[in-house]
């Protein structure tokens, strides 16, 4: 704990950036903005900068990895450099806060490499408010006014001094160089930042309590205030990009050549109508859920999630708000309208646990895919192609280690999909793809040949508890291309029969040429204890088929309903249709699983695409059971 | 704008017609919520489509397309009938009462609801709420000029403003809203073919002296030929060649067909622009200018403010900023040109145009400053018409009605009315090539409202095939009651679906303007 003179910190910033890249509070044509170090424009006299710190840490923009085709496919990380050491001076707590809840969000479970290396060579040092702005609430959060995580050393303005306290190791590489700058001071002084502390609290003109917020929001999902505000938003995504928070990512190709190109990561916000928007068309958030979301993740999500706040209470959004949409305001009527006590129509969110990320350690780097070669193209239907793909590298597929429920697929130059593992633990060789065209990435997939590349990335998701299906009869049920992600247990239980009890697969498309695995289907009839079914919309002479829907068939099952499993791969509405059917029959949700492969770009629960309540589809999906299916919110 | 953007906030009344303001001026639509929500003002809009504004709105006056005059004039009508004139106004600041008195008594809220397709009594709120407001605003855009009757509809509304003494004071005003961020000072420069910079008559010997002086006795200083015209004479042959910088007429002039007629008739045509643009194609010289993030400058904006535009990133490959190429280029033709800088050019324009001569770069370094600001010593001027109009007592015109240029029929049964959305600016050479504003809005769109959907067979999210007199395209139908029955809604932003192929050639007699806002179209379900 040290004391330093205010009219020393110039010195003591002028030391700093000899040997680092400082960054500190700077005005900007009548701003102030964290800008590098220059001794006219920097200042103290400020709220808090318009942008938060944030953009140091996880860039606006930033190139993930580059690649070029001259015979061979290259991948390449764009920069490999060594990083220089920054320090960010001047960080309100919120900022500081924001940094602590980044590292949490970036780092573990998956290593997000380029957040990860940015941060080891980032120092953050907080200075203390001694007044709060017109729109600040980190008192009603519980995060400020003063530091409390996030930060390196921290700096409390005491009259004519700075108090400064370290608020890690890390921080001691700061205080050696300018140690002569500084005296060293005792516990007693902390009194003194205590009662300053309450002081600055006592200014602050906004407050509301956030006590329970969680649950006040469980129960007015289906309020009134939504609708409200979604009339007055304009989708401008102001409140997205001003929030220390706020981690979502757009994964976007830029291609100066034909033959070489970059993937790049831009923000990206929840704000945006098509942000969840798929290449069907489909939109699973309107304008309502859309604003919704945006408060729902930061008073709610990311609390529930990752045990932290979402929302620092720094009032950026609301600040820059056109339609002056104010969270503070939306938290306290939803907390006025709880106290009236609105009953909650929907089931409450079951606990979860994050999967684990022991797997894909085999990549260097999270974001950048392995080359891969088309050994042979399948027309399955007219508009599906099953891709046979083998990485150029053979050793990985000596390596490979069968799990999860989907790869990315990189067509290079157009983007990446998620694309479901149909293909059981024993097809180690080579691997295959079902991939519909519909989307410009599907479609662009379609146009390629044999011996074309493209880049693969995973195994990602949760899969089948296979476990725990043995001694269970299965039934297993795929609609259309849904055949696909289901397919991976139709092979694995049929190589193990022996395990588990009976097996019936009921296939179900438009038509019989809409099906996928024509041929595996008639193979797997024939094989004892595994009953082929399938419900078509027309008539088919090729096989003997029920016209009509799924549910039809299911009475008929000899099954013991108590003691199944069935696994179903369809539309949301018709997985809803066939549960309520098994149910009746005697299933349990628990014991219905699906696969939600919803609108997921990154795959490791990072770019935010994907989140459904505080669900992740890729990392704690794509497999759900029935029962926690009901239980997200119904935005998928 | 006669009033400034801030002073919006604190109108207890603003009248809204032809502009989607939240969509097209966020910023200002700012103001606007902020003064019903925080200041209790009556919020009314006239327009045919519902725009997301009408949320905060008192009263909503759904339109017929190319009927605004008539609707103005009702509300004129009712304010007069109901003896809610600001007399002393009326007496001490205008002239002309009388006649205009006399042209605006057939336009009774009865006759206008016949030809607007909006209600009686709808139009007598908006005429009590405006009138009897103490500060009341309006606020216009391109909703009221397209049309042939652009220019009566905004002398219409200055009558509106005289009549109830809504001018000349804070949070007051006719508020025309521009559409880009320089249109203001590009008309300041005297990009018009009728009057000087600074909108200096042609015919004043003393100030074509001023020009003369600073820019050579062989100056041309002869009335030009406005956008529309030369379009028109360049299909005609009466114009050889044309130099056109960022515009792009192929996307955002009426009948794309015509103009592609024109364009290609012309023996030389060069193209200033930052992005190949669906005009530059027919160019036979393109000049790559920077975008606003390479150059310096100034831009004035919507409010009349000059403001400071500067360069954060050097020139990308060889483009240049529009006025070293127009310095290169008069250099060329042996004209005088030696300009060092941005500023140094201000310095002329100071000089050459009264109303600019006391905005000085020092002075606007961090804040802009609004013109008329004659010297240096002055703060420029937030609101204008304060004691006296520019022409002395503000003169009451006569505005007599008449329908759009083109009229529905059998055949087209439709009235198409274009405009911009949200995600994207004018004819998309930016915008469509940002990821995330493209992402919002890929592709065109034709809105159309249930009842017109199930009658002529479209289907929501489908392709559909719009036909005019002039034209036909295929696009996606959005089926939303936001649009009134028997109107349909286009945006011109996609060239490959340009809803410019559809409209019209019908221009306001007086500024040329197109009447971009009134096609009839047919549309048709495409399996």
């Amino acid at each position: 704990m040290y004391l330093i003179k205010s009219d020393n910190l110039q010195a003591l910033l002028d030391k700093w950036s000899q040997s680092f890249k400082l960054i500190v509070p700077a005005n900007e044509n009548g701003s102030v903005m964290f800008l590098p170090y220059e001794k006219d424009a920097f200042t103290m006299d400020y709220i808090n900068p318009c942008m938060p710190a944030k953009e140091f840490l996880f860039e606006q923009k930033e190139s993930l990895f580059n690649w070029k085709i001259d015979g061979t496919l290259h991948i390449m990380r764009s920069n490999t450099n060594k990083l220089e050491d920054r320090i960010i001076f001047g960080v309100r707590a919120c900022d500081a806060y924001a940094a602590a809840y980044l590292d949490r969000f970036y780092i573990e479970e998956y290593r997000d490499t380029n957040y990860a290396e940015r941060r080891e060579n980032s120092y953050i040092v907080a200075v203390n408010c001694i007044n709060p702005g017109k729109n600040c609430f980190c008192t009603s959060t519980g995060i400020g006014p003063f530091a409390k995580k996030g930060y390196d050393l921290s700096f409390t303005p005491l009259g004519e001094d700075y108090l400064v306290e370290l608020g890690s190791q890390k921080g001691k590489k700061l205080i050696e160089p300018v140690k002569h700058l500084l005296t060293e001071t005792s516990d007693y002084i902390l009194a003194e930042k205590e009662v300053l502390q309450s002081i600055v609290e006592d200014k602050f003109i906004r407050t509301v309590n956030l006590l329970n917020m969680p649950y006040v929001m469980e129960a007015t999902f289906d309020s009134g205030i939504w609708k409200e505000i979604s009339k007055a938003c304009i989708g401008c995504t102001g409140c997205t990009n001003v929030c220390p928070t706020c981690t979502c990512f757009n994964i976007v190709e830029e291609q100066p050549c034909y033959n070489e190109g970059c993937r790049v990561r831009c923000w990206d916000s929840c704000q945006s109508d098509s942000f969840t928007r798929n290449a069907g068309n489909h939109n699973p958030r309107n304008e309502i859920s859309r604003v919704r979301y945006r408060i729902y993740d930061k008073l709610k999500y990311i609390e529930e999630r990752f045990q932290y706040k979402g929302c620092t209470g720094c009032g950026r959004c609301i600040e820059v708000c056109p339609s002056l949409i104010d969270i503070i305001e939306i938290a306290s009527k939803l907390k006025n309208e709880y106290k009236v006590g609105i009953e909650n129509k929907r089931k409450k969110a079951g606990s979860f646990e994050i999967c684990g990320s022991d797997h894909h350690e085999r990549c260097e780097h999270i974001y950048t895919p392995q080359a891969a070669i088309i050994k042979d193209i399948i027309q399955e239907t007219r508009d599906i192609k099953r891709f046979i793909v083998e990485y150029e590298d053979k050793t990985l597929h000596d390596n490979y280690k069968f799990m999860g429920q989907f790869f990315e697929l990189t067509i290079f130059g157009v983007g990446e999909i998620a694309i479901s593992i149909p293909f059981g633990p024993s097809q180690r060789d080579y691997f295959d793809f079902c991939v519909k065209k519909c989307g410009r990435v599907t479609n662009a997939m379609h146009e390629l040949k044999a011996g074309d590349k493209l880049g693969l990335r995973g195994p990602f998701g949760k899969g089948f508890p296979y476990e725990e299906m043995k001694g269970r009869d299965i039934l297993i049920i795929g609609s259309g291309v849904g055949l696909a992600p289901v397919r991976t247990m139709i092979v694995r239980i049929i190589e193990n029969l022996k395990e588990f009890g009976k097996l019936v697969i009921i296939a179900s498309a438009t038509s019989y040429e809409g099906l996928v695995y024509k041929e595996d289907l008639i193979k797997w009839s024939d094989i004892e204890g595994v009953g082929v079914y399938y419900a078509l919309s027309r008539h088919t002479d090729k096989v003997q088929a029920h016209v009509g829907y799924i549910n039809d068939l299911l009475p008929n099952l000899d099954f013991d309903w108590k003691n199944s499993t069935s696994i179903i791969c369809a539309s949301p509405r018709r997985i809803k249709a066939v549960a309520k059917d098994l149910l009746s029959l005697g299933m349990e949700g628990k014991d219905i699983l699906t696969s939600l492969e919803t609108h997921m770009r990154c795959g490791i629960g990072k770019c935010g695409h994907c989140k459904v309540g505080n669900k992740y589809m890729c990392v704690d999906g794509p497999v759900f059971n029935y029962d926690e299916m009901l239980a997200l919110p119904q935005e998928f | 704008m006669t009033n400034s953007i801030e002073e919006l906030s604190s109108a207890d009344a603003i009248f809204i017609i032809g502009s989607n303001t939240s969509e097209q001026h966020p910023l200002i639509a700012m103001r606007i919520i902020e003064a019903v929500k925080k200041n209790n003002a009556r919020l009314l809009i006239a327009d045919p489509r519902k725009i997301p504004l009408t949320e905060f709105a008192e009263a909503y006056a759904p339109l017929t397309p190319g009927t605004n005059l008539a609707f103005i004039n009702g509300m004129l009508n009712v304010i007069i009938t109901e003896e809610l004139i600001k007399e002393e106004f009326v007496n001490s600041r205008t002239e002309g009462f009388k006649e205009f008195k006399q042209s605006i008594i057939k336009y009774t809220p009865e006759a206008v609801s016949e030809i607007t397709g909006v209600d009686a009594d709808t139009i007598r709120t908006f005429a009590r709420i405006y009138a009897k407001a103490q500060k009341g605003s309006i606020v216009y855009a391109m909703g009221i000029t397209q049309h042939v009757t652009g220019t009566m509809n905004v002398s219409a509304l200055a009558n509106l403003a005289m009549l109830t003494g809504h001018i000349g004071r804070e949070s007051t005003g006719v508020n025309p809203l521009r559409g880009q961020n320089n249109v203001q000072g590009a008309c300041d420069m005297g990009a018009l073919p009728n009057v000087l910079p600074g909108y200096q008559p042609l015919n004043d010997e003393k100030i074509l002296e001023k020009f003369k002086s600073s820019w050579g006795e062989a100056s041309n200083f002869g009335n030009g030929m406005t956008a529309s015209q030369m379009m028109e004479e360049a299909a005609k042959g009466g114009i050889k060649s044309l130099y056109i910088l960022g515009e792009n007429p192929m996307v955002s002039d009426p009948d794309t067909q015509h103009v592609e007629e024109a364009l290609s008739n012309l023996e030389f045509l060069v193209v200033q622009d930052i992005f190949m643009t669906e005009t530059a194609r027919f160019a036979h010289v393109i000049l790559p200018a920077t975008s606003y993030l390479e150059k310096d400058g100034t831009f004035t904006n919507t409010e009349r403010r000059v403001q400071r535009v500067r360069k954060a990133i050097e020139p990308v490959g060889d483009s240049k900023a529009d006025w070293e190429i127009i310095c290169m280029l008069l250099k060329a033709f042996d004209c005088y040109a030696e300009y060092e800088s941005p500023e140094e050019i201000m310095d002329e324009i100071r000089a050459l145009i009264p109303s600019y001569a006391g905005i000085t770069y020092n002075r606007i370094e961090r804040v802009g400053l609004q013109w008329p600001c004659p010297d240096i010593m002055r703060p420029g001027t937030a609101f204008l018409h304060k004691d006296r109009f520019s022409r002395g007592l503000g003169r009451f015109s006569i505005n007599e009605y008449r329908g759009p240029g083109e009229a529905v029929d059998e055949e087209f049964p439709l009235i198409m009315t274009t405009g911009r959305i949200q995600h994207h600016y004018h004819t998309g050479t930016m915008t469509r090539r940002s990821w995330a504003l493209n992402r919002e809005y890929p592709h065109g769109f034709i809105e159309i409202n249930p009842f017109d959907a199930e009658r002529f067979g479209v289907k929501s999210e489908r392709k559909v095939k719009v036909t005019s007199r002039r034209g036909s395209l295929t696009t996606t139908a959005i089926i939303t009651s936001k649009v009134k029955l028997g109107v349909v809604f286009m945006p011109f932003h996609f060239g490959e679906e340009a809803a410019n192929k559809l409209t019209n050639r019908n221009f306001d007699p007086v500024s040329q303007i197109p009447e971009l806002k009134v096609c009839a179209v047919k549309i048709e379900g495409v399996s």
